[in-house]
């Protein structure tokens, strides 16, 4: 194990932390609050440790290095950034528990947006914005930015890569990983800079649509008011949300092959084809409901079910309505939503639509291959046989996810929820969505769940981030084997 | 495909129905009860049917039995068996309603246990033993049973036999599938008169000990008395049906070894490991966490702990308190345990102990490949080495399994069930246990729900006694072709 290597980057990783602290420092300066001295304070301090790390490891560093290092990297990475992170809510005081201020930029950073927080309000705008900023920051992921703007990775880089982006597919936009990372996040930033201009036409200010937009397509869903979007009462904003949510939820290289190329090449991926269909057969259906039994007038009624609906797929998890108010069977059929998420590749959680598409298909195929036991019948996708080993590792991710949904719920209940709130958190947090059911839903937040019951989230949230194997492995004996 | 040999099977299996439904008349007539002229007329019916059938289709090919016919006659004959088996509830009037009595029917022969009986007692006896002699034939299967008896299935019967207990891996007792059939039958068989005389031991009538022997010995669940075996209050009764239940939650080639003093297959199962252990584990956790919210004494509280973790494991379906209410956590737990079942090769439904360990093993393993991404590391079971076939089909089974689980989840709660009701009513009849979770838990039964989905359930009880791919495999269209 080059450890070496390891404590290198990490030094490098929290200096890039410690500066982006300081992001917000302009908005508390112009609003004139008090937080300017503690995101000082936690920035520098934040910067300095890594510097250290930095300098302690930086004689005869050997830049190649294996999986393994790419595994603790990445899940090590996450965990100090979410510490560090977490110093500006904890010294300012506003979030006086730690276990609340390390869930929260857990939840942050993972793109949850999960909060523990009752008065959004109250915060003032630079921790607002630092709070935004690590649902940006971890959407497109922090290694990958690493990747991006430090030439020193070189080779060590691809490793990196393919830990924190654990994804089904890899469609690598050039054959140099840096090249990869610094298109996706050119697309990243244009796509958060169109948002934000088209939320400011809204009539938000700049602080709240900079902030709201980090939040869209990270897919996160913390919002600066208490009301999250609701607050606005503009009917514009919520669909300038509703898309931008939507293309958080789409693989960012295929943004990238359709801006550079056709549009039309979003509709030769099979995986959006699907994701586009599912998400419309649901709107439409729920759309259809609201409009014949609870009498909401049309546009209305497609607008609470698009927003709702996209927002859980995508696993951005904003919120306009109570969805669970819509009827009884409303809490089921988000429950299901909860366990989807939206494509690979893109900044949403979940076990991710390509999945599911390619075990529903190998199942089916299952049934021709009882009736032809000789034969070879590969499942297709884009008119591509797949590997059956690829099909074996989907079948065990999804697998270890619902068992990790099972015994996290489990284990929630024991500390008290009740069991529909129980497993809306647990599939909320490991899909990385936010707002689950009930005592954790659309309305409500995760102020009443027991400091064990947000510890246990926190780990869920990580594990469902970097796609569980890339933290679990470091949990196999193998791993630790020469 | 071969319709003559599928019918005239059917036949055969409708008039092997319409004899065995008379066994309960000797009951009947000792203790002076008012169904007889029901069941001899039941049994006419079923008779005249059967042999009608069997005498058109008399010049049928027996030898011409491939894979397609094998799995249409299972599903077919299951169908049938539930169809007339129904009829003597029907006709005596103490199910007046057809839907009803196919549910008790359909629940009985699939050893499901779910009841629509409000006051079981109130059931003349030569019924009740019927009910309880449905869920013994369906225990051990009666396409086994016919193959063990009837000396005219001849090359055929080994589709038959797979399509029945289609199983995970197929251990065989004989070359012969005859001879296979008749020693599952035998040790059947004993187990149950073992069983019968320990609970004549241990107080209960000959007409109560064998019914409990069947539906013990079955993983059935159907009880002769309201309370259900709560109704016997004895220490000695519940710990027989305990360690009953544990043998019928094993796979059977286990107990031929055991009755011929070869207790080495029991070192070498990997699936008899597993089960004793995760049965011992879970009942112990379970029991620890339920102390504080307890009265009960030590034992009383062990007992009752293993002997519903035990029910619910093996898929019987007793209940001898409301374990619901043990604790505000209780129902969680209790639900998750609707998704272990039996061994592989027991009588016992679910996705079983043998999918979840290769399931598991195989997930474990996966992180082990991805720190050795070119070595061939084989899942290993019972000694052996697993094809990555069989690990593919085992997880299109389980996700098939979700599947299911999901959308009759959300179909039956869209048909007004409550969310947990709902899901404990599909897992339950799935999963063939019996007893749910909510209005359909263990102090409640499925007299109230509404009518489609009593036949959604029936439908279900009948994939998930067939294991699935039985049944729909009917339904893809490569069946159909050629």
């Amino acid at each position: 194990m080059n450890i070496k290597f390891v404590i290198n980057v990490l030094g490098f990783l929290l200096i890039l932390t410690g500066l982006l602290m300081l992001t917000g420092l302009p908005f508390s300066i112009y609003y004139g609050d008090n937080d300017i001295f503690v995101l000082l304070l936690s920035g520098l301090s934040t910067a300095l440790f890594g510097s250290f790390l930095w300098f302690v490891s930086r004689k005869n560093l050997v830049k190649e290095i294996s999986k393994r290092e790419g595994y603790l990297v990445v899940t090590l990475g996450w965990f100090l950034m979410s510490v560090f992170g977490s110093f500006p809510f904890f010294f300012s005081g506003y979030i006086p528990s730690f276990t609340n201020t390390f869930f929260e930029t857990v939840s942050g950073f993972t793109t949850t947006g999960a909060s523990i927080l009752t008065d959004v309000e109250a915060l003032p705008h630079g921790l607002l914005f630092w709070r935004s900023m690590t649902h940006w920051i971890g959407g497109m992921g922090i290694i990958v930015l690493s990747i991006a703007i430090l030439p020193f990775l070189g080779i060590g880089g691809m490793q990196l890569y393919q830990a924190e982006v654990a994804g089904p597919s890899k469609d690598k936009l050039h054959p140099r990983v840096q090249e990869t990372a610094k298109r996706l996040w050119a697309i990243y930033v244009l796509f958060t800079a169109v948002e934000t201009l088209l939320l400011m036409f809204g009539g938000m200010s700049l602080f709240d649509s900079l902030c709201h937009s980090f939040g869209t397509l990270a897919t996160g869903g913390f919002s600066t008011k208490n009301q999250s979007v609701a607050y606005y009462q503009s009917t514009y904003i919520e669909y300038v949300i509703i898309i931008f949510m939507f293309i958080g939820g789409t693989s960012f290289s295929l943004h990238y092959l359709a801006l550079k190329g056709n549009v039309l090449n979003y509709f030769k991926e099979s995986e959006f084809r699907f994701y586009i269909s599912f998400t419309a057969l649901v709107v439409l259906s729920t759309s259809l409901y609201l409009i014949l039994h609870n009498d909401q007038n049309i546009e209305s009624a497609f607008r609470d079910s698009a927003f709702s609906i996209i927002s859980v797929i995508s696993s951005t998890g904003f919120a306009t309505v109570d969805y669970q108010t819509w009827a009884p069977f409303f809490t089921e059929i988000f429950l299901v939503l909860l366990l989807f998420g939206a494509c690979a590749g893109s900044t949403s959680g979940g076990v991710k639509m390509v999945r599911y598409q390619l075990l529903f298909k190998n199942s089916l195929l299952e049934l021709k291959r009882l009736i032809h036991p000789q034969a070879v019948i590969p499942v297709r996708q884009n008119s591509k046989a797949v590997q059956p080993d690829i099909i074996a590792k989907i079948g065990v991710f999804v697998l270890l996810y619902f068992f990790i949904f099972a015994i996290g719920s489990v284990i929630l209940t024991i500390t008290g929820l009740d069991s529909t709130s129980a497993m809306g958190a647990v599939a909320a947090c490991l899909a990385n969505i936010g707002p689950g059911l009930n005592v954790t839903g659309p309305v409500s937040n995760y102020s009443s769940v027991t400091d064990v019951g947000k510890w246990v989230l926190s780990f869920i949230m990580l594990l469902g981030r970097l796609e569980i194997f890339t933290i679990l492995i470091l949990f196999s004996p193998s791993f630790w084997k020469k | 495909m071969n319709y003559k040999v599928i019918l005239n099977i059917i036949g055969f299996l409708l008039i092997l129905t319409g004899i065995l439904m008379t066994t309960g008349i000797p009951f009947s007539i000792y203790y002076g009860h008012d169904d007889i002229i029901a069941i001899l007329i039941s049994s006419g019916i079923s008779l005249l049917a059967g042999v009608s059938v069997w005498f058109f289709t008399r010049d049928a090919d027996r030898q011409q039995l491939g894979k397609r016919e094998g799995y249409l006659i299972v599903t077919l004959g299951w169908l049938s068996m539930a169809i007339f088996g129904s009829i003597p509830f029907v006709i005596h009037g103490s199910i007046p309603n057809y839907t009803d009595a196919f549910f008790e029917t359909m629940s009985g022969f699939t050893t499901t246990g779910a009841t629509i009986l409000t006051d079981i007692e109130a059931m003349p006896y030569g019924l009740l033993f019927w009910r309880s002699l449905t869920q013994w034939l369906g225990g051990m299967g009666i396409i086994v049973l016919s193959l063990a008896i009837l000396p005219l299935l001849g090359i055929g019967g080994m589709q038959l036999f797979s399509a029945e207990v289609p199983g995970v891996t197929k251990d065989k007792f004989h070359p012969r599938v005859k001879e296979t059939a008749k020693r599952l039958w035998g040790i059947y068989v004993i187990l149950t008169a073992t069983e019968v005389v320990l609970l004549l031991i241990g107080g209960l009538n000959l007409f109560d000990a064998i019914n409990h022997s069947f539906t013990t010995m079955a993983t059935g669940g159907f009880s002769t008395k309201n309370a259900n075996t709560a109704h016997f209050d004895s220490v000695f009764v519940q710990y027989v049906f305990i360690v009953f239940m544990l043998f019928a939650g094993m796979n059977f080639t286990l107990h031929y070894f055991a009755l011929h003093l070869k207790f080495d297959a029991f070192k070498r199962n990997t699936e008899f490991k597993f089960y004793v252990l995760f049965i011992f584990l879970v009942t112990i956790f379970i029991m620890f966490i339920h102390r504080p919210h307890h009265e009960f004494e030590l034992e009383e509280s062990f007992r009752q702990t293993l002997f519903h973790v035990t029910s619910l494991v093996t898929t019987t379906g007793y209940v001898s308190s409301d374990f619901e209410n043990w604790a505000p956590f209780s129902r969680m737990i209790f639900f998750a345990l609707l998704f272990i079942g039996g061994c592989a090769g027991s009588t016992g439904g679910g996705i079983k102990f043998a999918r979840h360990y290769l399931l598991f093993r195989n997930g474990f393993l996966e992180l082990k490949r991805l720190v050795h991404p070119r070595a061939v590391i084989p899942v290993r079971f019972n000694g052996k080495s697993v094809s990555p076939e069989i690990i593919s089909n085992v997880q299109a089974f389980f996700i098939l399994y979700i599947l299911i689980f999901v959308f009759a989840s959300i179909i039956v709660s869209l048909l007004g069930l409550d969310f947990a009701s709902a899901a404990g009513a599909v897992a339950a009849c799935l999963g063939n246990i019996g007893p749910g979770i909510g209005i359909v838990g263990p102090a409640g039964n499925f007299a109230a729900l509404p009518e489609l989905v009593k036949w959604i359930l029936s439908a279900l009880m009948l994939i998930g006694r067939l294991e699935l791919f039985t049944v729909l495999i009917i339904f893809s269209s490569a069946f159909w072709k050629k």
